[in-house]
């Protein structure tokens, strides 16, 4: 078949899910569909079927940057600083906090046992496990969605939707880092680039991608020239930073927080970009499925503590943030089994890890994010229901 | 300023990032394409400034940072970003074919099929005679029998009457131009493409008879030209029936569903080896048919809209594919092949418009929207390469040659056309796509 003929297939799936699976199981039955692009995704891989050869995967390589790109792009058109800055701080010490424990906790019981189970040193070690440290801070924006959807404002919902955005910023900030502190020295260059200096590379390709854009566009408000300059521009972004062997997610980041607070037509480009968010998840999905190679004789032991160790620390630091910010009451003690779902950006950062050569233990990495995902998506119904029962505001803790 | 800045911007990343990066191909395609993206659309801004075709300006782009210059989108980037052309090439053809409705077509095809044949025929005699007559310094004819002489000038000529909807359909929506003119030229345009790959299957079959290609040349038999015909037009007609029952029954999203469409239909064309452009065009010319007008305009939108940054990309690429060493080395043979298919075409239009008693306005002016050329032409000049290995890649150079002319000369010609025919609208009066419905309500 085709590479193009599989893509055509590919999106085809994706609208299809977007539209009938997400939309109504989602409304209805609160379930956050995406675990059966994954398996399709794994039928159609060379690991089962053969459909989708390794050769036709390199072909696209440049789809899932792009894809990459365009989520950094989301995740930063979150932070938009004149509506942030009404919510009150607490909100953000709790968050940070927890993103920040859970980053710890995660990165510790993986280094140890990356470096027990394969003896190696911590150097080695690192990689592997501050990137599964990244993808366990990362949380899906369903559960916050379906919640929302019943509840409405309130203390809760606010503290829900600040947490994953900065779930979302630092998954993949550290993960950015980690690409631009084991980065592989060009050739080209007069001398090795430092990580600060790659990371700076990461948000000035995202902030010059900004200036472009404004530049490009003009005084004009045209939609058919805006949405010109918004793919030019997140395409130059992705390509550039996928390039330099640096993470598309960040600097496009850095893209969508610049546009979200300096463009007068950030709510059109909100809606151009989240239009696709969806098609381009499941789209991932696929490819992350196709591309999943799992190693029997490696993958157990850390991918098992990955599940365990990532959901007690969410909870263990969710806990712990809203007690030291005396929020417990408001938030309940399990508010943690709310940031459980794993969704695009673990997906995402999985790809993203993957499409790195020179790490090791690649694809003991995204196994645990496929673990993760499938895990969390199917138990995310119950999931739901058990955060509506523990949230004070709701009347179900009580 | 603010364009040279966004092009210094532009050219400083790159030189930034060039030197530091892996070398991998499918990012260096995608910052490619970003790149094109955005430097075409500022060079075809100064292009307008300076009273120019925005295709002309894509186009340039493509020169200036494509292989023979600035080598920042090089070939193997190009040959990357082949199934940008591809879902450009399927888009355009779409598009086209919706812009036509039954109606109007019954109204005109007299007129068409009489401009078409005198212009065609004119066109095919001066260019094959030119050719004939100058065969002791033509590269691809010097030392030729008779007879080969004759095949290859046949198979040149029959290359050279091609024209371009890609080119027509850039400029109408462009200038959103709807009169007699442009819909007669859009009309000539699209039915010629049919004619032009008939006659040159023809001229192929000729061409093999009279001068064999050594060894195993591709055959081209009367059943594979009428299957990629016939083929084409059943293909597209189920596709396009498909396309309007989605606009009745679903009408969501239409933006990826018209992307969709386009790319299903050309890789569905491929793998029945049926002719993709008449695959596409049928099936935009059903879906027009078949739908409402409300319908069929909200998808024709949702197509306009998607076929912007596909169309700069598609453009540019075709100008970073002209190659200027082989303009520079045989300009003494295209000044005249091009002067001589102009004449051919503007007198064959003369005459077939007066035949047709068109008003005064087409009468004059049709010529200039047949004069660019790309897309098909050089799919036909590949087939010749393909067939006669050593004279044909020789042909297909001059060829290719002649076509960057026509390429960047076309546009510029049929802008002025339709400006003299008084067909082109004032900026002030041309629809503002913001308030244009981008999608049906779904019911």
């Amino acid at each position: 078949m085709s590479s193009g003929l599989i893509l055509v297939l590919l999106v085809a799936s994706a609208f299809v899910a977007a539209h009938f699976a997400f939309e109504r199981l989602g409304k209805r039955f609160l379930i956050v569909s995406g675990a059966e692009y994954l398996a399709l995704g794994i039928l159609l891989g060379p690991q089962v079927s053969g459909i989708f050869t390794p050769a036709l995967l390199d072909s696209l390589a440049a789809f899932p940057a792009l894809a990459l790109g365009w989520m950094g792009a989301i995740i930063g058109m979150r932070f938009y600083l004149p509506e942030l800055i009404r919510i009150p701080g607490f909100t953000y010490r709790i968050a940070l906090s927890e993103s920040l424990l859970t980053v710890a906790v995660v990165f510790a019981l993986e280094a140890l046992a990356f470096m027990w189970l394969f003896d190696i040193s911590l150097l080695l070690a690192t990689p592997p496990a501050l990137a599964l440290a990244a993808i366990a801070v990362s949380s899906s924006r369903e559960t916050y969605e379906i919640v929302s959807r019943h509840l409405g404002e309130g203390a809760f919902v606010t503290q829900l939707d600040i947490s994953t955005a900065i779930n979302a910023f630092v998954a993949v900030l550290t993960f950015g880092w980690l690409l631009a502190a084991f980065h592989a020295n060009p050739t080209g260059a007069v001398r090795p680039l430092t990580s600060t200096e790659w990371l700076v590379l990461s948000a000035g390709i995202g902030l010059i991608g900004g200036a472009l854009f404004h530049l490009f566009l003009g005084r004009e408000d045209n939609i058919d020239r805006l949405f010109v300059a918004l793919a030019g521009v997140l395409i130059l972004v992705s390509g550039a930073a996928a390039y330099l062997g640096l993470s598309p997610l960040l600097a496009a980041l850095f893209f969508g927080i610049m546009l979200v607070n300096t463009s007068r037509n950030r709510i059109e480009i909100a809606a151009a970009l989240t239009r696709v968010e969806r098609p381009l998840y499941f789209v991932l999905l696929i490819f992350a499925g196709a591309t999943w190679q799992p190693s029997l004789r490696a993958w157990v032991a850390p991918v098992l503590l990955f599940v365990f160790a990532r959901a007690a620390a969410k909870i263990g630091a969710a806990r712990i943030g809203a007690r030291m910010e005396r929020s417990l009451p408001l938030l309940g003690p399990n508010w943690g089994r709310a940031l459980l779902g794993q969704g695009g950006v673990a997906i995402a950062l999985g790809i993203d890890y993957l499409q790195q050569d020179h790490f090791a233990f690649a694809h003991v990495v995204f196994t645990a994010v496929v673990a993760s995902v499938l895990l969390t998506d199917m138990s995310s119904a119950r999931l739901a229901k058990s955060v509506f029962a523990a949230i004070p505001e709701s009347g179900g803790g009580k | 300023m603010r364009r040279a800045l966004i092009l210094a911007l532009l050219l400083g990343g790159v030189a930034l990032i060039l030197p530091l990066g892996s070398g991998a191909r499918a990012p260096y395609a995608l910052l490619t394409l970003g790149f094109l993206m955005l430097a075409a659309y500022t060079v075809a801004e100064i292009a307008t400034a300076a009273k120019l075709p925005r295709v002309v300006g894509y186009l340039l782009a493509g020169i200036v940072f494509g292989p023979s210059l600035a080598n920042i989108v090089t070939v193997e980037a190009s040959v990357t970003l082949a199934p940008v052309t591809s879902l450009a090439i399927s888009l355009i053809a779409f598009l086209a074919g919706a812009e036509l409705r039954w109606s109007e077509v019954r109204d005109r095809i007299g007129g068409i099929l009489k401009i078409l044949t005198s212009e065609l025929a004119l066109t095919l005699v001066l260019v094959f005679s030119v050719l004939v007559a100058m065969r002791e310094f033509v590269p691809f004819l010097q030392g030729t029998s008779w007879t080969e002489t004759v095949a290859f000038s046949l198979l040149f000529a029959t290359i050279a009457i091609v024209h371009s909807p890609a080119v027509t359909l850039a400029i109408l929506s462009e200038t959103k131009a709807r009169g007699p003119l442009a819909r007669t030229v859009l009309g000539t345009v699209l039915i010629s493409d049919v004619a032009v790959v008939l006659a040159f299957s023809l001229a192929l079959a000729i061409a093999q008879a009279i001068a064999p290609p050594a060894g195993f040349g591709a055959a081209v038999t009367a059943g594979t030209v009428a299957w990629e015909l016939l083929g084409a037009i059943v293909v597209g007609a189920a596709l396009g029936g498909a396309v309007s029952l989605y606009l009745r029954f679903v009408r969501k999203e239409l933006f990826l569903f018209a992307l969709l469409v386009t790319f299903l239909g050309a890789e569905v064309a491929r793998m029945l080896h049926v002719e993709v452009l008449l695959t596409l065009l049928t099936a935009g010319f059903v879906t027009e048919n078949l739908s409402s007008e409300k319908l069929g305009f909200a998808l024709r939108h949702a197509m306009e809209r998607a076929a912007d940054p596909v169309f700069v990309v598609f453009f540019a690429l075709a100008g970073a594919s002209i190659r200027l060493e082989g303009l520079t080395q045989m300009w003494m043979f295209v000044i005249p092949l091009v002067l001589v298919r102009a004449g051919g075409i503007r007198f064959g239009c003369a005459i077939g418009a007066r035949w047709a008693k068109l008003p005064d306005a087409e009468r004059r002016h049709v010529w200039t929207g047949l004069v660019a050329q790309a897309g098909v032409a050089i799919g036909l000049a590949a087939v010749v390469a393909e067939v006669y290995p050593v004279r044909g890649a020789a042909l297909s150079t001059l060829f290719l040659a002649v076509m960057a002319v026509n390429q960047l000369l076309g546009p510029i010609l049929f802008k002025r056309g339709l400006a003299a025919a008084g067909e082109l609208q004032p900026a002030t009066a041309r629809p503002n796509p913001e308030t244009v419905p981008a999608e049906a309500p779904a019911t």
